[in-house]
C-alpha cells in the first residue's frame, strides 16, 4: 500500500517524516504522510494520472533496453512500405498500422513510430527529471539561505532572482546553443569521468538541462523563502539557536523538513513543464538533433504531414498532451493531498 | 549554349540551381505554367523562403536563384538570355547593355563590346565603359569579394600569374598590379576590350549566365560592406534597405528606359522579396488560393507532404528536370577521409535510393552517376559510380572499411543544409546506410548560412552535401569550378571545392589540356577523363538530379519555368492580376 507514495516521493523527495508504523490498537495514529497518501489515493483522477505517469516512466526506462535487444528499432528504414508516388506516405490505413508497426510508420523513411515515441520518452523524461532536480536543488538552497538570513543576503538573492527572471530565456537559449554545446563536447568532455559528453545527444541534452535549471529556479526559491520567513520565527528555531546549533543544522535539519510539502508540489509541477519545454526547444531546433527521437523532433517532423498523413500528425501530439496532463494532475493531486487548506 | 549556375541549397535539401539544356523539356506532365501574357500593374512577391540570399553584390553572387532574379529585375549585363523556354534560344545571348553580342578577334582571344550610350544607373548617371572595367577588376580582390565565379577570369584573362598560381593583379582595393589589369581590360570611348590568354568562344555565355562582369560603380564601392547594396540599372530599384532574413521591396526605377530593353517586361509595379517563410506556409497559401502567396512565386520546391494534393493545384503545378546534380563530398582535410579506402567505403555505402525516397521519391529526384548533368554535351556516366547499385553495395563497403586506417568504429560528421524536415529525413536515410556499413555518423544540420560555413578550409566536418549545375552547357563550367584546387583553395576559403580536394599536378594538367582543346567534341572527352579521375579519387559521390516541382500563386500571369532561368520562374515576363 505504500508503493505509490514511495514511488512518487522517490523521484524527488525523501519521505516527509517517519510514519509510526506498527502502532497497534484500535485507535491508530496516522502521521501527516499517511494522511496525505490517503487523501491522494481517494482522488480517482490523481490515481489514474499517476498510473499513466508510471507507464510513461516505465517506457522511458525500458526503451533503451528494448532497443538494445532489438525489439524496438527507432532508426531502421522501411522505405519499401511507403508509397513513393505520394511523397513517401506509408501504404495501408492509418499511416501504415500493422502488427509489426502498431502505431504505423513515419512518412519518408518508414521508421517505426511506436519505437520512436517510446524511445523519445527516455530523452524527454531524462532531461525533464534532471532539469527538475537541479532546479529544485538550487531553488531550495538559495531560498532557505535567503529567507533565514534576511538582511543583506536576502536582498542580494532577491535582486539576483529579479535579474534571472528578467533575462530573455529563449533568446539566450538560441544564441548560446552552438557555442555552449561545442564547449561541452570539446572541453568539458576532456575532464575525468565526463568523456560521455562527447556524444552529441548527451551534450545537447545537458545544454537544455543547464538552460532549464538556470532559468527555472527563481520561483522555487521565492516559494521556499516565503515559507522559511514564517518558520524562522517559530519557537523550535529559537530553541535550536539557543543551544548553539550550527547554521548548517538550522537550515537543513530544522527548516528543511518543514518546507517539504511545497517543494514536493513544485517538483511534480515542474516535470510536465519541462517535458513540454524540451519539446518546444527541439521544435525550435535547439536541443537534441534529429534523427534522434525526442518528442520535439518527432513533432517537428509530423506537423508538415497534417493532411497527407493525419495519423502521424496526431499521435505524437496526443502522446505529448497525455504525458504532460498526467504529470500535471499528479502534481495537482499531490498539492491537494499535502495541503488540503489551499483551494484551487 | 546554355546555362546555369550554382547551387544552392534548397530547401529540402537539395537544391540547386540551374539549368541546362535539357531541362526545359522535361517529362510528361511538365507544365510550362500559365502561358497567357502577363498583365501590367499590381504588386508581386518572390519568396526566398528559408534560404536567405547571401550576396546581392553582382561579383559575389553564384546562386542560380539570385543570379536569375537580379538579372531579370535590377542588374543588366552586356548580354543576357531572352525569356525563352527553347533550349537553343533560351541559352543564346542577345544584346542587353551592349549594342551587339560582342565581336571577337584573334580566334576568340580578344572580345570587344560597345556599351549603349542611352542607359543609366538608378541615380541618373550614365553607365560607362569604365563601370564595366571596374566591375571586372573586383573579381580579383579575393580577400574581399568572396563567393563569386572569379575562377573564369583567373583562368582566361591575360594577366600573368605569380608563383602561387594566382594572378599578379590583386583587385581595385589593393591595386597591386593595376597596370596589368588595365592592359587586359581597356576602354576606348564606349568600347570595352577584354584580352584573353587563350581562346574563349563561350565568353558571351559566361556574361549572360553569371553576373561577374556586370558594371559596378567605383564611387559607391564599400567592399564587403556593399554585399547587400543594390545599385540598380534595371527596371526596379531597392526601396530602402535589404534586411537579411526579412527581404526587401523593389519599386520602379525611373531611370530605366523600356526602349533600351527588349528582355524585361517589368509588369508589376513592385516586387517584394520575402525571406523566412517555410515551404509549408507558402504552399498552403498557393493551394488555398488565398493570402499573400496568391500574388507570389517561389524557388522553393514543393515539399513531398504536398504530393498527394497536386491534383488540387491544377494549372498552378509545374514540373521540370533541373540542371543540377546533388552529391556528397568527403572532406580531404578530415583525418578519416584523407585515406582513399575510407572514401571508397563511403562511396559503396551510399544509398541513393534511400536518399531519394526520403526526399519525395521519383517525382522529386532521379539518380545521378556523375557530378555532370546528363543534359550537358559530352556527359558520360562516371565509371567509378555507374556500376554500384543505386542502393549501395554493403559488402564492398564493409570490405573497404576494413582497410580504412581510421580507428573503428569510424566516426564521421555529416554537415548538410538542414532546417527542414525533408532535409533531416534524407540525412537520416544516408546515415542509416552509412552506419549499416560500419560508420558511426553524426548529423550536423546547418539552417541559416550554409556555404559560408563549409567554405572554411578548417571547418569541422567529414562529409558535406553540395549541388551544382553547369554555368552554361559545358563540362568546363562544372569540373574546374568545383574541383580545380588552384582556383578554389585560398587560405581563407575553399571556394566551391567544399571537400578541399587537391588534384595535384596530374589533375591540373588534365584540366589545362581540356581547356586548351578547341574542338568541342574532343574537349568533352578530355573533360570526361578528368571526371573519371575524380571518380577514382572519390572526390565526390553523386546522389541525384533534382526535379523541380513548383506551384505559383493563382493571381500570377505569364508564368514560365524557362530554360533561360535554369528552370526557375522567369521574372522577366511575370505579371499579377488584381
Amino acid at each position: 500500500m505504500t508503493i505509490p507514495a514511495s514511488e512518487m516521493e522517490g523521484h524527488a523527495v525523501p519521505p516527509l517524516g517517519e510514519s509510526e508504523e506498527g502502532v497497534a490498537g484500535k485507535v491508530a495514529g496516522r502521521s501527516p504522510t499517511q494522511l496525505a497518501m490517503a487523501r491522494f489515493r481517494a482522488d480517482k483522477l490523481s490515481m489514474i494520472s499517476f498510473y499513466v505517469s508510471c507507464f510513461v516512466v516505465f517506457a522511458a526506462v525500458a526503451s533503451p533496453i528494448l532497443v538494445k535487444i532489438g525489439v524496438f528499432d527507432p532508426d531502421g528504414l522501411n522505405q519499401d512500405k511507403l508509397n513513393t508516388d505520394l511523397g513517401g506516405i506509408p501504404h495501408g490505413a492509418f499511416g501504415g498500422v500493422s502488427w509489426s508497426h502498431p502505431l504505423g510508420l513515419t512518412p519518408g523513411n518508414g521508421e517505426d513510430l511506436l519505437s520512436r515515441l517510446s524511445f523519445s520518452m527516455t530523452y524527454s523524461l531524462g532531461i525533464a527529471l534532471t532539469g527538475t532536480l537541479i532546479t529544485v536543488l538550487i531553488g531550495v538552497v538559495l531560498g532557505i539561505i535567503s529567507g533565514f538570513s534576511g538582511g543583506f543576503v536576502d536582498a542580494t538573492v532577491g535582486r539576483f532572482i529579479d535579474l534571472t527572471l528578467s533575462f530573455p530565456q529563449t533568446m539566450m537559449l538560441l544564441a548560446l546553443a552552438a557555442p555552449t554545446v561545442l564547449l561541452i563536447r570539446k572541453d568539458v568532455s576532456e575532464l575525468p569521468l565526463l568523456g560521455f559528453l562527447e556524444n552529441p545527444d548527451l551534450a545537447n541534452g545537458l545544454f537544455v538541462v543547464i538552460i532549464l535549471s538556470a532559468f527555472g529556479w527563481p520561483p522555487v526559491a521565492r516559494v521556499v523563502r516565503g515559507q522559511v520567513l514564517s518558520i524562522r520565527e517559530r519557537e523550535f528555531i529559537e530553541a535550536a539557536k539557543l543551544i548553539g546549533a550550527s547554521r548548517k543544522r538550522l537550515y537543513f535539519k530544522e527548516v528543511l523538513p518543514n518546507v517539504w510539502a511545497p517543494i514536493l508540489v513544485y517538483t511534480t509541477l515542474l516535470i510536465p513543464a519541462y517535458i513540454s519545454a524540451e519539446a518546444a526547444f527541439s521544435f525550435l531546433g535547439v536541443g537534441i538533433k534529429p534523427p534522434t527521437p525526442t518528442l520535439g523532433n518527432i513533432l517537428r517532423d509530423s506537423v508538415s504531414w497534417t493532411t497527407a498523413d493525419p495519423t502521424y500528425f496526431f499521435l505524437p501530439g496526443i502522446v505529448l498532451a497525455l504525458t504532460v496532463v498526467a504529470f500535471n494532475l499528479v502534481g495537482d493531486g499531490a498539492r491537494d493531498a499535502l495541503d488540503p487548506k489551499t483551494h484551487r | 549554349m546554355a546555362i546555369s549556375k550554382k547551387p544552392f541549397a534548397a530547401l529540402a535539401v537539395a537544391a540547386l540551381a540551374t539549368t541546362l539544356v535539357a531541362c526545359g523539356g522535361s517529362d510528361g506532365d511538365n507544365g510550362g505554367g500559365s502561358k497567357s501574357e502577363g498583365t501590367a500593374g499590381g504588386n508581386a512577391i518572390f519568396y526566398n523562403g528559408v534560404r536567405n540570399t547571401e550576396h546581392w553584390d553582382p561579383q559575389r553572387m553564384y546562386i542560380g536563384r539570385d543570379l536569375n532574379n537580379s538579372g531579370r529585375l535590377f542588374y543588366r549585363s552586356l548580354v543576357a538570355y531572352p525569356a525563352s523556354n527553347d533550349p537553343v534560344k533560351g541559352t543564346t545571348p542577345i544584346p542587353d547593355l551592349a549594342t551587339d553580342t560582342g565581336t571577337s578577334e584573334e580566334a576568340g582571344k580578344v572580345w570587344k563590346f560597345t556599351v549603349r550610350d542611352d542607359v543609366k544607373w538608378e541615380d541618373g548617371k550614365a553607365i560607362t565603359c569604365e563601370d564595366f572595367a571596374y566591375g571586372a577588376s573586383r573579381n580579383f580582390a579575393t580577400d574581399v569579394i568572396i563567393g563569386g565565379p572569379a575562377n573564369y577570369l583567373f583562368t582566361y584573362l591575360d594577366i600573368p600569374t605569380g608563383k602561387d598560381g594566382l594572378p599578379e593583379y590583386k583587385g581595385p582595393f589593393k591595386k597591386t598590379g593595376q597596370d596589368l589589369f588595365d592592359k587586359a581590360v581597356s576602354c576606348d570611348g564606349n568600347t570595352i576590350t577584354y584580352k584573353m590568354k587563350k581562346p574563349w568562344p563561350d565568353f558571351p555565355q559566361s556574361i549572360a549566365s553569371l553576373r561577374y562582369l556586370d558594371p559596378y560603380r567605383a564611387d559607391l564601392d564599400k567592399g564587403d560592406a556593399s554585399n547587400f547594396q543594390i545599385i540598380s540599372n534595371g527596371p526596379y530599384k531597392l526601396d530602402g534597405k535589404w534586411t537579411e532574413g526579412t527581404g526587401g521591396k523593389f519599386v520602379r526605377n525611373t531611370n530605366w528606359d523600356a526602349k533600351t530593353d527588349t528582355i524585361r517586361k517589368a509588369l508589376p509595379d513592385t516586387w517584394q522579396f520575402k525571406e523566412g517563410d517555410t515551404e509549408e506556409t507558402i504552399y498552403e497559401q498557393f493551394l488555398a488560393k488565398t493570402g499573400d502567396a496568391n500574388f507570389g512565386v517561389t524557388e522553393r520546391r514543393m515539399p513531398p507532404t504536398f504530393y498527394s494534393r497536386i491534383a488540387e493545384a491544377g494549372k498552378l503545378y509545374t514540373k521540370v528536370e533541373s540542371p543540377f546534380v546533388d552529391y556528397v563530398l568527403p572532406n580531404f582535410n578530415s583525418p578519416v577521409f584523407k585515406d582513399i579506402k575510407c572514401r571508397e567505403a563511403l562511396k559503396f555505402a551510399t544509398d541513393k535510393t534511400a536518399w531519394i525516397n526520403a526526399g519525395g521519391g521519383e517525382r522529386a529526384f532521379t539518380p545521378a552517376y556523375s557530378a555532370v548533368n546528363p543534359s550537358v554535351p559530352g556527359y558520360e556516366k562516371n565509371a567509378a559510380f555507374g556500376d554500384i547499385p543505386d542502393n549501395g553495395d554493403i559488402e564492398q563497403a564493409k570490405a573497404a572499411l576494413a582497410e580504412c586506417s581510421a580507428p573503428k568504429p569510424v566516426k564521421i560528421k555529416f554537415t548538410y543544409s538542414g532546417g527542414t524536415p525533408t532535409s533531416d529525413k534524407q540525412a537520416s536515410a544516408l546515415k542509416a546506410a552509412w552506419d549499416k556499413a560500419g560508420f558511426k555518423t553524426e548529423l550536423d544540420p546547418l539552417a541559416d548560412t550554409y556555404y559560408s560555413v563549409i567554405q572554411k578550409p578548417d571547418a569541422d566536418f567529414d562529409v558535406t552535401w553540395g549541388g551544382w549545375g553547369a554555368d552554361w552547357p559545358s563540362i568546363g563550367t562544372v569540373i574546374p569550378p568545383l574541383f580545380d584546387s588552384r582556383i578554389n583553395i585560398t587560405p581563407s576559403s575553399n571556394g566551391n571545392d567544399y571537400g578541399n580536394y587537391k588534384g595535384g599536378p596530374e589533375v591540373d594538367a588534365m584540366i589545362d589540356a581540356a581547356y586548351a582543346e578547341t574542338d568541342l567534341t574532343k574537349a568533352a572527352s578530355l573533360w570526361a577523363g578528368v571526371d573519371a579521375k575524380l571518380g577514382e579519387d572519390v572526390a565526390y559521390i553523386p546522389l541525384e538530379i533534382t526535379i523541380f516541382n513548383f506551384l505559383h500563386g493563382s493571381k500570377i500571369t505569364g508564368y514560365s519555368n524557362n530554360v533561360s532561368t535554369n528552370g526557375y520562374a522567369d521574372l522577366a515576363t511575370i505579371g499579377v492580376t488584381k
